[in-house]
């Protein structure tokens, strides 16, 4: 007769390749950054250790705080509007009178499946200084005389890139609330109907506090891919100033275009640093609000 | 049945997982002595290997094409992993060759007879596959040469005259170039400009002045100063268009003609729109005040391949006067060879230039510019410089102040060299 643990074998060995494919692809990466973090390798000849030297260097090194910064601007910039749009989105959309709002979700989440890449190229030709459309709309309107430089500023730079990631975004996070605005039970609006309460009050009566757990996760999902910002940036440029470089731009840019991979594994390390802090804030931050 | 099943499911899961190691042979790469195996970014390298497949028909060429930017990643990888894939000859651009080229992985090509391939070139071409040695490590097959591009019936129009000698003539130093621009400028209301942008200095005398790495030292041409000036003339009087070099506006400019000059290299002439033969002979090309290129490809042997003796003699094919020969008639690349310069001096046109015969402007543009090595820095610094000397263009900054931000930049981004 088989006991139970002889039949669990067999979960080992569904679940193996994905530890084996770990191990390899995830795991042994992670380390040997690790190990590269302390060397000094530009990829043409061997690593020489060279201890903390690329931690000391990163404490001093002002373009990687510029780089958080920006990171920090862009994804305020984009996450406020983003979340505010997406939440009255998902309100009016979950209107039950509203005809052709299937429609409507789908057209919102589209930017969401066109590549990060492809938007940020748009977006770079669209706010071209002489050729872009919206300076060509502006001007035609009336409502400028000549076209604004729009990435010749730091701000205005940050303010596009925090719009592509906005724009790309705003709809899967309306589709998030949606769902959680539909698993809030009927029979609590229809008490509220019965209560008088008005649309106002039911938005933030019951809606929002009962979406308290939707947007804490879209939150912590926004801060991870937020400090991630990569591709999209990338396309527009580093910016006047380095003013839109994010610290996977800086990452990236010192190992692949400088070849200074020791140096960027310690950036990688720092950004993984930076990344586990905001998470544990933001987790703890959750659990005390549900104590 | 079920166990048919359950064996058929575990032979494909460990089929797909080991699908990525691929044997070198499945992968493309034939083993045998006459074959090589070529590395580019650069598509037309398909024809070269074609065209010496035909010259030599017991040796064949696999030509791997990695278009983009991640190729010299991809390349130094091979490289460093090494084994039988990594190719046996390999392309580099000009903006990172100076790092490969100072590196273990190239054959010294003068340690093999290698000067022979570069004798009578064009002094910058061969100067660039030098290491710091002065060692001979990649080859060319081209050179680049930049000229102003202009329209015909435009130059007509603001210049008077379409005859590139004569616009060589009105353009032939930077303050002709300032004061022109200013007059275009007013004529036109503002809606013409005689060139692109002020970076067109920068392109310009980039490979004129001192590289900026000496003994690991940073140092700052004087020269840097009067471009530095002549950038904001050009800027503050709105002589350049302000459209950034292959930019989408840069590209409109050139095709449709509110830009008279358009610093451009030979090899870029696939940025104007030829459809249907609509800008057969409609331009020019003039000199610009000093000696232009942009770019080029080089072509280096890799240590650890196996076919030494016939990777050498693919780059001896490629450097021959028979393939530039070709090459310049079929693609119209420029040569690197100074004799197949000369030789079509009175013959060869473009369609694009019409009946101009162009060679011989392009000739005295590449043999004014210096000889310099390719350097492990110096493109990285020269991108540094520009980026922050162009912020100060448009902040109105002293260079002073720009000299103090791009040491700083330094500093940051290469601890391991000297700043002063």
């Amino acid at each position: 007769m088989k006991t139970a643990l002889d039949r669990s074998r067999f979960g080992f060995y569904f679940v193996t390749p994905f530890f084996i494919i770990f191990l390899i692809f995830g795991l042994a990466p992670i380390l040997y950054s690790l190990y590269l973090s302390f060397t000094s390798w530009d990829g043409f000849t061997d690593p020489v250790f060279v201890g903390f030297a690329n931690y000391k260097r990163l404490l001093g090194d002002t373009l990687f705080f510029k780089s958080i910064l920006n990171t920090m601007i862009i994804w305020i910039f984009s996450i406020v509007p983003q979340l505010i749009l997406a939440l009255v989105l998902a309100i009016i959309l979950n209107e039950k009178f509203l005809r052709g709002k299937n429609f409507f979700r789908a057209v919102y989440y589209f930017p969401n499946i066109v590549t990060p890449v492809t938007l940020g190229v748009l977006f770079s030709l669209m706010f071209d200084w002489q050729t872009g459309s919206v300076n060509h709309l502006l001007v035609s309107l009336g409502i400028i005389d000549q076209p604004i430089y729009w990435l010749n500023s730091p701000w205005l730079s940050r303010i596009i890139v925090a719009t592509v990631i906005m724009w790309q975004y705003f709809g899967f996070n309306m589709l998030v609330f949606i769902a959680g605005l539909q698993s809030i039970p009927q029979e609590l609006y229809e008490a509220a109907e019965v209560d008088g309460a008005n649309r106002l009050q039911v938005i933030f009566k019951i809606m929002l506090p009962l979406l308290r757990p939707v947007l804490l996760f879209t939150m912590i999902t926004s801060i991870i891919g937020g400090l991630q910002l990569f591709d999209a940036p990338l396309m527009i440029g580093d910016g006047p100033e380095n003013s839109t470089m994010t610290m996977v731009m800086y990452l990236y840019e010192t190992a692949f275009k400088n070849f200074n991979y020791g140096y960027s594994a310690a950036i990688a390390y720092a950004i993984f640093i930076i990344i586990l802090i905001f998470s544990i804030v933001s987790l703890k931050s959750q659990a005390r609000k549900k104590d | 049945m079920k166990k048919f099943f359950s064996l058929s499911l575990i032979m494909i899961l460990i089929l797909s997982m080991l699908a990525g190691c691929s044997t070198v042979e499945s992968a493309g790469k034939a083993n045998d002595d006459n074959t090589l195996v070529i590395w580019t970014f650069f598509g037309d390298v398909k024809l070269m290997a074609k065209k010496f497949e035909e010259k030599y028909p017991n040796d064949h060429v696999i030509v791997k094409v990695f278009p983009g930017d991640q190729y010299k990643t991809k390349l130094q990888t091979a490289l460093q992993a090494g084994g039988d894939d990594a190719p046996d000859i390999f392309d580099l651009e000009r903006s990172y060759m100076g790092k490969f080229i100072n590196s273990d992985f190239p054959v010294n090509l003068t340690k093999i007879g290698g000067e022979e391939l570069v004798k009578g070139y064009v002094p910058y071409v061969q100067e660039l596959g030098r290491d710091k040695d002065g060692d001979l490590m990649a080859v060319a097959d081209t050179s680049s040469p930049g000229g102003f591009w202009c329209k015909k019936a435009n130059a007509k129009k603001w210049l008077g005259t379409d005859d590139p000698e004569k616009i060589s003539k009105m353009v032939e130093s930077w303050d002709k170039i300032i004061k022109l621009g200013e007059k275009i400028n007013k004529k036109s209301h503002g809606k013409v400009h005689l060139i692109s942008h002020f970076g067109d200095v920068y392109n310009v005398e980039a490979y004129h002045l001192q590289p900026f790495v000496k003994d690991k030292t940073l140092q700052i041409d004087d020269g840097w100063k009067k471009a530095y000036k002549i950038q904001k003339e050009i800027f503050q009087n709105d002589v350049g268009a302000h459209l950034e070099f292959m930019s989408a506006g840069w590209n409109n400019a050139l095709n449709e003609g509110n830009v008279i000059l358009t610093a451009m290299p030979a090899w870029a002439s696939f940025m104007i729109d030829n459809e249907d033969g609509k800008a057969e002979n409609k331009y020019a090309v003039a000199k610009t005040p000093k000696g232009l290129y942009f770019g080029g490809t080089y072509r280096a042997i890799n240590r650890a391949s196996d076919k030494k003796k016939l990777a050498y003699k693919f780059l001896k094919f490629v450097t021959s006067k028979e393939w530039q020969q070709f090459n310049l008639e079929k693609t119209g690349n420029a040569p690197a060879l100074k004799s197949v310069y000369k030789d079509n001096f009175d013959s060869y046109t473009s369609p694009l230039t019409g009946h101009l015969k162009i060679l011989k402007q392009y000739y005295d543009l590449v043999e004014d510019v210096p000889a310099q090595k390719a350097g492990k820095y110096s493109e990285d610094l020269l991108g540094t410089w520009r980026i922050v000397a162009g912020q100060g263009i448009k902040d109105d900054k002293d260079f002073n102040d720009v000299v103090t931000q791009f040491k700083k930049k330094v500093r940051i981004l290469y601890p391991e060299i000297k700043v002063k």
